[in-house]
């Protein structure tokens, strides 16, 4: 974002200002007016409704209370430390107020206090009682600058409030003192006090105090029989807490401006990222511990194996199979592959000679350096079988299809007609569920004996087409026209190119040509071939259909699956590369077109750096994804016909088989693997943002 | 909401905008104050009102049910069935279907919200929980009802080690081949007594050259393969008797034993391309709902399938109608030596409280009068045929029953010999998952039967 | 990146229309529809995508028999029935108080992770405190978790709080107190919320880090707070990623299958539409016809959503006003 700086270096107020007046203060207009009235509607049927449904109610309440609620803390703990800065009496005032309210709130909401009660009055009584005293005692402080006089408010303060919390508990409350626990809490919890305060590098002395208050309440307290003891106990059990943290407060002194403004930071800083840390922290930190822990242990988490769930997974011929990998260098793709890099070596020698640059974003070489690459790791993949094998095929797959897909498609469709609608149907696949896609797909892939009709589009289409390749009729004639009025034109293409531009041009219709020309060699049945698509030879030469069980044979079958995932995650790559686009602020691209620049190089020079932290988010998103991917490959064939993946492998283990150790050993091993990936992509797009 | 949830639900709100304080602020007390508002959750009793009720009246109690059947007819008449009794009673049944049963049963029991009772399809995981204490012992009452209602084969299947933990609830039948009798008889075939008699008969329809003798298809979404499981269980029961099945299924006898070899080698060399119809091209890539429609389309002449399998028929279809040439029947797949065996199925109630009122619910889940009134729900809501539903208990009215259903009763009733599903009651590594891949595999070529046999005793657990 | 050198550099004649050099007016005009190819290329796509969706359309209006006897391209006018929607509105299951459950699922577990996730991102984004970039990143990095080894401890949370027991005095101190979640469309909300964090904050961080640097500059000048700043520039300008975030966390909640069928359990009467029509299929797939019409009953709220929100989209937020 440095070029926006330096494009407009005058961005001050006035932007601020205008930015404001254009985002905030805009004219509505009457579509958003219509809007708001259809708004305004629905909430005014939903509560109609609600009246009627206690489901609704129920949840609306829940929703609006805890809204509301954590919303009200939010605003309110922002504007509490709006106050550090330049009010500190007021922010001291309020924060030992809220402090002391919180306390009431504890003590004579859970009725431990004598005059605690049912009813509105009792009920506040307590927590304003505790916001007085304790906000009085916070003004004071604040006001006060003098450590002795300090010390004096403080030990004053602490001293009456313990005092008339003490005498205030209700009897059936009286401690029965625990020394023991008493001392030991109060001795290990300053040690640790201290010892944080050390770390911190601040006098250890209020660590202390602090720990020893804390290990205090909680041995007098959390250790006693309630109500075995006596109002003396009362006492013993609350004043030292109190002392203890009124000395505290008595030795600290009050901050400086500078103290103030780092304290602001601080808050600010909890405030904005504490809630999502809390969620983060109680569901994502704690079990991934836990399932770490449960992976050293045995299938019934009973005894301690170290890493042989680990090691299992690794010599586990299922998990990793190497044994034909000389099969790679024989298989199609990668031959075909090593062939279009060759290509790109070519060209990329070309491309030095004339630009400087071999390889370059947006250049010639990168189309066939990118097909050869994918080609070859087909060739890989469908060598070295296994579920770490397939994890990776699904990755490179999957991750290079949908962002290649949905970069495409934002690219093509935006602000061109039927944008919307283009962007809505590919977007489809995204709402319609897994179990919904899944039979969408085992439609789509369905055989059927050749017997009967095909169900399944893809079947009926190659089943169709090796009819008409091996045909003779009508349809197979048009076909053939077509396929050489296509070719034609590809030559035209390439002949223009040649000629106009030089090489680098030439290289996508050239492929186009390889490809089409292939086809048509096969379809004609030229050069020995019988024809293309689903029809097997007999020994006495007949020709019969045939069709590919795309779900079950191997190792494609992989593959297959790979694309509904790509179906569905196409949507989720093009709607957030779509933001992204819109966002790349439109005078870059119109500097661009005015100095002449082609659509394309516009695409590559401008929009694509402009987005690329996007796509990193995209590809980051992606692979995380595919490595957690499970539902496709359970419902389809649920790990059988060699698709198994790690992430329904552990399903499998840990819920099905109920072998707990191995099931967290293989949710480690997905975490594992995919954070390389994801550190090395997080920090490049640290280091480019 | 009660009122101390709204109490507890703002002591909280306070201590986390007291530790978003505490956490900006210096150094402050606050944090003993959060662990004081815990004190609050505590003590609070549940009150849910579940009060034991031996007057007979269960004061508004909710029995919570789960198991893995899931079609609308049964919903309807699991919950039906069991209000009805109970509505007098002031208790009532929620049942709830669950696709993902298998899965989801572990997920409940170990997060510690399982239901009251649930239906296990599986005896085997039911002994697993049995043994880890999750499901509680059944009472003196219900077991009652049990010895009552059901003969001692169906209740050791709920039995562990010499403790009742499940009732039975539901038998299926999967010795049988569904076949049309007209045909049978147009085409001048005639039921096979006897295994030799079956393949016999197999050969002879193969040689023939018209319909093929099968109907096969194993493809069955995420369990592709039970239906294979299905087939080696039958033979090893006619092949080698009961006691060796039972050591084969606790793995006394190893599964790349000659015996299990046996068995597999017969179905492989019963399922060649000349013996099977498989609509779907391949035997593995052919659902076994799939075989309904060829079997009364007449390209092939029998299916060997469980009883419930009579809901997948083509609308129309008649079941053991003599009137109609093209009805279906059964005929039970035939044995060896005369001793007929029946591999049965089924599902078993367990409950995971002693609650008075669950043990109620499963009391009367034990009775005929349960069944009896499953299954004549299930009728009434299905409008008539077969309705997929079956139960061994002892003492119902047949007239409840189709006469085809009534001949599955009367096949289970002449057995000498039952036993449960092996696949059920090995582990789930083997039972839900070897077994069912490795005889993939194997059916379609990908590997023979001793390499099969010897991987599918590697995942036996140790 | 510069914007101004690289732009231009390779300096190759452009193809002007109507051409300087007049001979080649047919190879032009073939160059011309070749240059058309992308948006051929874009309804292709579309049209290989809507293929599947089409397919499951006509047979969600197919009868049981049809569907497998025939493809769903050869269907004929006569062929059409409604029997499979009857069937699901119908259910036993209940679908009109489902739709409500995942209504009441989704649509908190939208609008509050995005609140809680937009702080954080601001947070680690303008605000400057120590061990920001590591607490980012580690953060982030559990986006890798597989949420599946976090349902268990998450429903036993739900069920019984989080406890503490503190040693020697053998006392037992509630962090969290039980407030009966387990079982409740609440306890799927909340945990949706936790698992939306990591994705949520990657996602709107890289969007609102990205945000000119002068717009903060001049604002903390006028002294405007960080809650202002949040308040009044970041949400407004974050409109487009909010409402692509809020698209994608909507449909991944209304769709999702796994957390709510941990956390409802065995409580039907707060299933949510997936679970529902998971049900319905029915054991041994005795009711799979009926699955395509539950996938367009299941679908078609989240379509509304996305055509509601899609047009946010729109380009120039920032850009027009920093030019104005």
């Amino acid at each position: 974002m440095q070029t926006l700086e330096r494009s407009d270096e005058s961005a001050s107020e006035e932007t601020v200002s205008t930015l404001r007046r254009n985002v905030l203060r805009r004219d509505r207009t009457p579509r958003e007016y219509l809007t708001l009235g259809v708004g305004v509607l629905v909430v005014l049927g939903l509560l109609v409704w609600s009246f009627f449904e206690s489901k609704i109610r129920t949840t609306s309440v829940t929703v609006v209370v805890a809204v509301v609620a954590s919303g009200g803390i939010w605003v309110g703990a922002n504007l509490l430390f709006d106050q550090v800065r330049d009010n500190y009496q007021r922010f001291n005032a309020i924060a030992y107020a809220i402090i002391g309210a919180v306390v009431g709130v504890l003590l004579h909401g859970n009725l431990i206090t004598v005059g605690s009660g049912e009813g509105f009055l009792p009920w506040v009584l307590g927590p304003l009682a505790g916001a007085a005293s304790f906000g009085a005692i916070g003004l004071a402080l604040a006001l006060n600058d003098d450590p002795q006089r300090r010390l004096a408010i403080g030990l004053g303060g602490s001293a009456a409030i313990g005092l008339v919390i003490s005498l205030l508990i209700r009897d059936v409350y009286y401690p029965g003192l625990d020394a023991v626990a008493i001392v030991a809490y109060t001795v290990v919890l300053a040690a640790i006090g201290g010892g944080l305060s050390y770390l911190r590098k601040r006098p250890p002395v209020g660590g202390v105090l602090l720990g020893a208050a804390l290990g205090w309440l909680i041995g007098a307290w959390g250790g006693a029989d309630l109500g075995e003891g006596s109002i003396a106990t009362s006492l013993v059990a609350t004043l030292p807490v109190a002392l203890l943290i009124g000395t505290r407060l008595g030795i600290s002194k009050n901050l400086d401006y500078a103290e103030r403004l780092a304290l602001d930071t601080r808050s600010r800083a909890t405030i904005f990222v504490g809630p999502a840390l809390l969620f983060i922290f109680g569901l994502l930190v704690i079990p991934a511990i836990r399932t770490a822990y449960l992976s050293l242990l045995d299938r019934d988490s009973q005894e301690w194996v170290g890493l042989e769930n680990y090691t299992s997974v690794f010599t586990d011929r299922d998990s990793l199979d190497l044994e034909n990998w000389t099969w790679m260098f024989t298989s199609v793709p990668f031959l075909i592959g090593i062939g279009v890099l060759v290509i790109a070596l070519i060209v990329g020698i070309q491309m030095r000679r004339t630009t400087g640059y071999a390889v370059e974003i947006g250049n010639p070489t990168m189309a066939p350096l990118i097909v050869g690459a994918l080609l070859v790791s087909f060739g890989v993949f469908t060598a070295l079988r296994g579920t770490i094998i397939n994890n990776m095929w699904w990755v490179v797959v999957v991750t290079f299809g949908s962002t290649a897909m949905g970069l495409a498609i934002a690219v093509f469709a935006d602000q061109r007609r039927g944008e919307r609608v283009a962007k809505s149907i590919v977007f489809m696949p995204m709402a319609i569920s897994l179990v919904g896609a899944s039979i969408i797909w085992r439609f789509v892939y369905a055989a059927r004996d050749i017997s009967t009709e095909q169900t399944g589009v893809l079947n009926a289409l190659w089943v169709g087409l090796g009819k008409l390749s091996t045909g003779s009729g009508l349809p197979t004639l048009i076909i053939t026209a077509v396929l050489i009025l296509i070719l034609l034109g590809l030559f035209m293409m390439l002949a223009y190119n040649l000629t106009r531009y030089g090489v680098g041009r030439a290289v996508v219709p050239g492929v186009l040509i390889l490809l089409v020309g292939w086809f048509f060699i096969r379809f004609i049945g030229a050069f020995g071939t019988v024809g293309v698509g689903g029809f097997k030879v007999a020994p006495d030469g007949e020709i019969s259909a045939q069709t590919v069980n795309f779900v079950q044979e191997g190792p494609y079958n992989n593959f297959w699956l790979m694309v509904i995932m790509i179906w569905i995650q196409t949507g989720f790559a093009m709607v957030i590369l779509s933001a992204a686009m819109k966002a790349v602020p439109t005078e870059f691209i119109e500097a661009a077109k005015i100095d002449g620049a082609t659509d394309s190089q516009i695409f590559w020079r401008v929009t694509l750096p402009q987005i690329a932290t996007t796509i990193g988010v995209v590809v980051t998103t992606t692979i995380v994804g595919v490595m957690k991917v499970y539902d496709i490959v359970k419902v389809m064939t649920n790990g059988q016909f060699g698709t198994q993946v790690l992430a329904n492998n552990m399903f499998q283990e840990a819920f099905s088989f109920t072998n707990i150790g191995k099931g967290a050993a293989l949710a480690m091993l997905i975490f594992l693997s995919v954070l390389p990936i994801m550190y090395s992509n997080i920090r490049r797009m640290q280091r480019e943002g | 909401m009660s009122k101390s949830r709204w109490r507890k639900l703002l002591a909280l709100l306070m201590v986390f905008g007291l530790i978003a304080a505490a956490c900006g602020d210096d150094d402050d007390e606050a944090t003993d104050a959060s662990e004081e508002a815990g004190d609050d959750g505590e003590g609070d009793g549940d009150g849910d009102g579940e009060s034991a009720a031996a007057s007979g009246d269960f004061g508004g109690a909710v029995v919570t049910i789960t198991g893995p059947e899931r079609t609308d007819g049964d919903i309807a008449s699991i919950n039906d069935a069991l209000n009805q009794h109970f509505e007098p009673l002031n208790l009532t049944v929620e049942y709830t279907g669950d696709a993902d049963w298998e899965a989801n049963i572990n997920t409940q029991v170990e997060g510690g919200n399982p239901p009251d009772i649930s239906f296990f399809p599986q005896p085997g995981k039911l002994a697993d929980f049995a043994r880890a204490g999750s499901v509680v012992e059944l009472t003196d009452g219900v077991n009652a009802a049990i010895d009552e209602n059901w003969a001692e084969g169906y209740q050791l299947d709920g039995n562990v080690d010499g403790v009742q933990f499940g009732v039975p609830a539901k038998t299926d039948l999967k010795s049988i081949v569904w076949y049309q009798p007209g045909r049978f008889e147009a085409d001048g075939y005639a039921v096979p007594e006897t295994l030799d008699e079956f393949k016999a008969l197999v050969d002879e329809m193969a040689a023939a050259g018209g319909a093929k003798p099968l109907c096969v298809g194993i493809e069955s979404g995420q369990a592709t393969g039970w239906p294979f499981t299905d087939w080696i269980e039958d033979l090893m029961l006619r092949l080698h008797g009961p006691e060796v099945y039972d050591q084969w299924i606790s793995n006394e006898l190893p599964f790349d034993s000659p015996e299990v070899q046996e068995a597999m080698q017969t179905v492989v060399d019963l399922w060649t391309d000349e013996n099977v119809f498989a609509s779907g091209g391949t035997i593995s890539a052919t659902s076994f709902f799939d075989n309904a429609q060829p079997l009364v389309d007449g390209q092939c002449y029998m299916h060997r399938q469980a009883n419930f399998f009579a809901g997948f028929f083509p609308e129309g279809t008649t079941f053991a109608d003599d009137s109609d040439p093209d009805t279906v029947s059964v005929f039970y797949f035939p044995d060896v030596s005369g001793d007929r065996p029946v591999l049965t199925a089924g599902t078993l109630a367990a409950a995971f409280n002693e609650d008075p009122a669950t043990m109620a619910v499963l009391e009367y889940i034990a009775t005929s009068d349960y069944a009896e009134n499953r299954q004549r729900i299930l009728t009434e809501f299905l409008g008539g045929g077969l309705s997929g539903y079956l139960s061994a208990a002892q003492g119902q009215d047949p007239s409840v029953y189709q006469p085809l259903e009534q001949e599955f009763l009367s096949i289970l009733a002449d057995a000498e010999i039952s036993r449960f599903d092996g696949s059920d009651l090995m582990p789930a590594d083997v039972g839900a998952g070897t077994f069912w891949s490795e005889g993939t595999s194997l059916v379609n070529g990908d590997t023979d039967v001793a390499t099969a046999a010897q991987r599918i005793q590697e995942s036996w657990p140790s | 990146m510069t914007l101004s050198s690289p732009v231009i550099t390779d300096s190759k004649p452009e193809a002007a229309p109507g051409g300087d050099d007049g001979g080649g007016g047919a190879v032009d005009r073939v160059y011309g529809f070749l240059r058309s190819i992308p948006t051929g290329f874009l309804w292709l796509i579309v049209v290989v995508w809507s293929i599947p969706t089409l397919g499951l359309f006509v047979n969600s209006i197919r009868d049981r028999d049809a569907q497998r006897a025939t493809g769903w391209w050869k269907v004929e006018p006569g062929d059409f029935t409604l029997d499979n929607y009857d069937q699901i509105f119908a259910a036993r299951a209940g679908l009109g108080r489902s739709l409500l459950n995942s209504a009441a699922i989704a649509i908190p577990a939208t609008i509050i992770p995005i609140a809680i996730a937009a702080f954080a991102a601001y947070g680690f984004a303008w605000i400057d405190f120590r061990g920001r970039k590591g607490l980012f990143i580690a953060t982030v990095s559990l986006l890798a978790i597989p949420l599946q080894v976090a349902l268990i401890p998450a429903l036993q949370m739900f069920n019984n709080g989080a406890h503490f027991t503190l040693p020697l005095i053998d006392k037992t101190i509630t962090l969290i107190p039980d407030f009966d979640l387990a079982g409740t469309t609440t306890a799927v909300w909340l945990t949706h919320t936790g698992f939306a964090m990591p994705f949520a904050i990657f996602l709107l961080h890289n969007y609102i880090s990205s945000l000119p640097r002068d717009i903060f500059e001049a604002a903390r000048i006028d002294g405007a707070d960080h809650f202002t700043i949040f308040w009044r520039l970041v949400l407004p300008l974050s409109i487009p990623v909010l409402a692509a975030f809020a698209i994608f966390q909507f449909l991944w909640t209304w769709n999702d299958y796994l957390i709510a069928n941990t956390m409802i359990g065995a409580n039907a009467s707060e299933q949510p539409t997936t679970i529902v029509i998971a049900n319905l299929a029915g054991d041994f797939g005795r009711n799979e016809n009926i699955l395509p019409a539950g996938a367009f009953v299941q679908a078609f709220i989240p379509l509304i959503v996305f055509f509601a929100l899609q047009r946010y989209f729109v380009r120039g937020i920032l850009a027009g006003s920093v030019k104005g």
